[in-house]
Order: structure tokens, then C-alpha cells, then sequence
């Protein structure tokens, strides 16, 4: 089978969305994942759909220099710059992860001018389950 | 004295102390030596002992770690302390208070950890803590994680196989937010240039805008890269 056949409803719903010029969204949520070697913003709107995205590593900064908060600031600035003509005014930011980007990354975000309503932390938080690797020897 | 530079030597904590009885009893006043003597862990050397100060009650000796090991270190105290921060209930009760009522999704502060400094001899670890949000939630923030200065410790010592856990101090890392307010600046600037580009642009005719291309500077020059 190659490409899945999408169901009417289904279609309805999620093929209106890859118009890319055609929406304008007033709330919009900014995922921010900040590791320790690099940051990536996904700009999505509410129910998750990805707008655009844009990470340290492909505003041109290579190997340690993308983990640094000067990256992560401009990697926000401009997932911000492409959809910035959107009509933006509200937006809600989750972070994730541990890393530098957490800061560098809202620091842009609240100085490019958009209203902030939430700040959530969704860290991925197992209550006990997989094994995770084992612990390094130093 | 030959036991001083025993082999077994590389198993001891950095800090020896021996007792009177055990060292030569002819010297009665404070003799310092110096001298470098490197102790071997596997492959490289790890810890180079560089002065022996003995007086008459006890000897200290000073342990030097090899400069790689150190940055391993902190890398490791980095993430290990990172972990916590996001993972820990205690920490991150202390660092939010609300977060014990239930509110620990809607932050209105966030805390994160920017820089850990260990010292040569691994004995002090400064731990550089950058925190968003207002005046208060900064506060309360670096005054919860200097109360919990014992946990953490503890808890490192749990993690991390290390033959003595070092003090940890927790300081406010202000330079983050200097280069956002920085940046913050020097984009008003390129907005008024562009602003008064354009107007000077509308107002006069084709002939001077060669002259408005000229003052146009590149604002990133002076971006100071923040790390």
C-alpha cells in the first residue's frame, strides 16, 4: 500500500490546514525543546497542528556552539520571523527538557513583542516504567 | 615516611591527616615540601599531589585532579543537577512554592541551571543558576535552592561515584539575561535606523538613496556571544 486513502471526515479536518498562507491564528503554542547539544521551536497552532519549526542547528550554528543560549535565541527568533505576519498576538509556550534553551529561548520569545499567556513545563515524566540506560562512569 | 608516597596512595581521599605516632618524631616544627609526585589511574594521570605541609599534629596534602577529569566532572554534575531540578519533588518545591498546591504545569517561573564550575581539586562546585520571571519568583527561587544546599549535596553523592562529594554553592547567573537585554537594544536601534531609512527613502527623490545605503551598519557586529 502506498499512500494511506484519507476518510472524508478526516479530510475535512486536517487537509484545510496545509494551506500555508491562507490561516490567520490569534493563539498559537510554541514548543520549545531544549536539550544540552541543541534547541528546537516548533510553532504549532492550538490543537497541534506544526506551523513551522526551527532549531540551532539550522540557523547555521554546527556541533557545540548549537547548545548555547545564544542559539536557542536566535533558532526562536526565527521560527517567530516566519509566521510572524500571521496575526499573532497571544501565545502559549511549552518547555521540555533540561538545557540552556529553556531560558535563551523564552527571553527571545517575550522580547519579539508576543503576548505570553502560559509558560508549562512538559518534561516526559515516567511514573517508573522503562528502564532507562545505564548510568555513566566517570 | 615511605608510606607517604605508597602506591595505595591513589585510593586515598585527597585530604590525609596522620596521626602523630605515625609520622618521623624527630621534627618538631612546620617543614613544608614541595614537590610534585603524580599518582597513575589507568592510563592517565589523575590526581598530581602538590604540596605536603606538615606540622606537628597532623599532615594535609593538596590533590590536584587532571584538568580533563574536571570538565567530565562538571559535565556530569551538570546533567545530574539538571535531572533533579525537573525531576526532584523536594527541589522543585523549593524552587516554586506553588507547585506543592498543585499548580506545577502553569509555571510562573523557571529556573535553569547555565554553568557548573568545579575546582581544580574538586572540592567546590559553583553551580550558576539563571532564573526567568519576575523580581520575586527570583528570590524566592535562589533562596529555596540555598535552603536545600545539604539535599542536593546528598543527593549527588547518591548519584555520582565520587570519592568526596564537593560543597556545592549556588550562584545567580545574570549574563543570560545581559545578552537578551543587549539584544534587546541593539534591535530598537535597527528599528529606528530602518524606521528613519524609510522615511528619509520616501521623502527625497531616487537620487539620494545611494546616500541612505551608506550609514547602514551592521547592528550584529556587536552582538556579544553569551555562553
Amino acid at each position: 500500500m502506498g499512500k494511506p486513502i484519507p476518510k472524508i471526515g478526516s479530510r475535512r479536518n486536517g487537509r484545510i490546514g496545509s494551506r500555508k498562507n491562507a490561516r490567520k491564528i490569534p493563539k498559537v503554542v510554541i514548543h520549545v525543546q531544549a536539550s544540552f547539544n541543541n534547541t528546537i521551536v516548533t510553532i504549532t497552532d492550538v490543537r497541534g497542528q506544526v506551523i513551522s519549526w526551527s532549531s540551532a542547528g539550522t540557523c547555521g550554528f554546527r556541533g557545540p556552539r548549537r547548545g548555547t543560549p545564544f542559539a536557542a535565541q536566535t533558532a526562536a527568533v526565527n521560527a517567530i520571523r516566519t509566521v510572524a505576519d500571521q496575526g499573532m498576538q497571544r501565545a502559549e509556550v511549552m518547555i521540555k527538557g533540561p538545557g540552556l534553551g529553556r531560558d535563551a529561548a523564552l527571553r527571545a520569545i517575550r522580547r519579539s513583542g508576543i503576548l505570553l499567556s502560559f509558560i508549562r513545563d512538559v518534561t516526559p515524566m515516567p511514573h517508573n516504567g522503562c528502564r532507562p540506560p545505564k548510568k555513566r562512569r566517570m | 615516611m615511605p608510606y607517604l608516597l605508597h602506591p595505595s596512595l591513589a585510593t586515598c581521599p585527597s585530604r590525609i591527616q596522620i596521626p602523630l605516632p605515625l609520622t618521623t618524631t624527630s621534627v618538631n616544627q612546620i617543614r613544608t615540601h614541595n614537590f610534585v609526585s603524580l599518582v597513575r589511574w589507568g592510563n592517565q594521570v589523575d590526581k598530581s599531589i602538590v604540596g605536603v605541609t606538615m606540622t606537628k599534629t597532623n599532615t594535609k596534602i593538596r590533590c590536584m585532579a587532571n584538568p580533563r577529569r574536571v570538565k567530565m566532572v562538571a559535565k556530569q554534575i551538570r546533567r545530574e543537577l539538571s535531572d533533579m531540578l525537573i525531576t526532584d519533588k523536594v527541589l522543585q518545591h523549593a524552587v516554586l512554592p506553588e507547585a506543592s498546591l498543585g499548580a506545577d504545569q502553569y509555571l510562573s517561573s523557571l529556573t535553569t541551571i547555565s554553568e557548573v564550575e568545579v575546582s581544580a581539586d574538586l572540592q567546590v562546585v559553583k553551580v550558576y543558576v539563571s532564573v526567568f520571571g519576575d523580581e520575586r519568583g527570583k528570590e524566592v527561587a535562589l533562596a529555596g535552592l540555598k535552603s536545600k544546599v545539604k539535599y542536593v549535596r546528598s543527593e549527588l553523592g547518591r548519584r555520582m561515584k565520587l570519592r568526596l562529594t564537593p560543597e556545592i554553592r549556588f550562584i545567580e547567573d545574570e549574563s543570560i539575561e545581559r545578552g537578551s537585554r543587549v539584544l534587546a537594544i541593539l534591535d530598537k536601534i535597527k528599528e529606528e535606523k530602518e524606521g528613519a531609512e524609510r522615511k528619509q527613502q520616501s521623502d527625497s527623490s531616487a537620487v539620494h538613496e545611494e546616500d541612505s545605503e551608506l550609514d547602514d551598519e551592521d547592528p550584529e557586529q556587536g552582538i556579544i556571544y553569551v555562553e
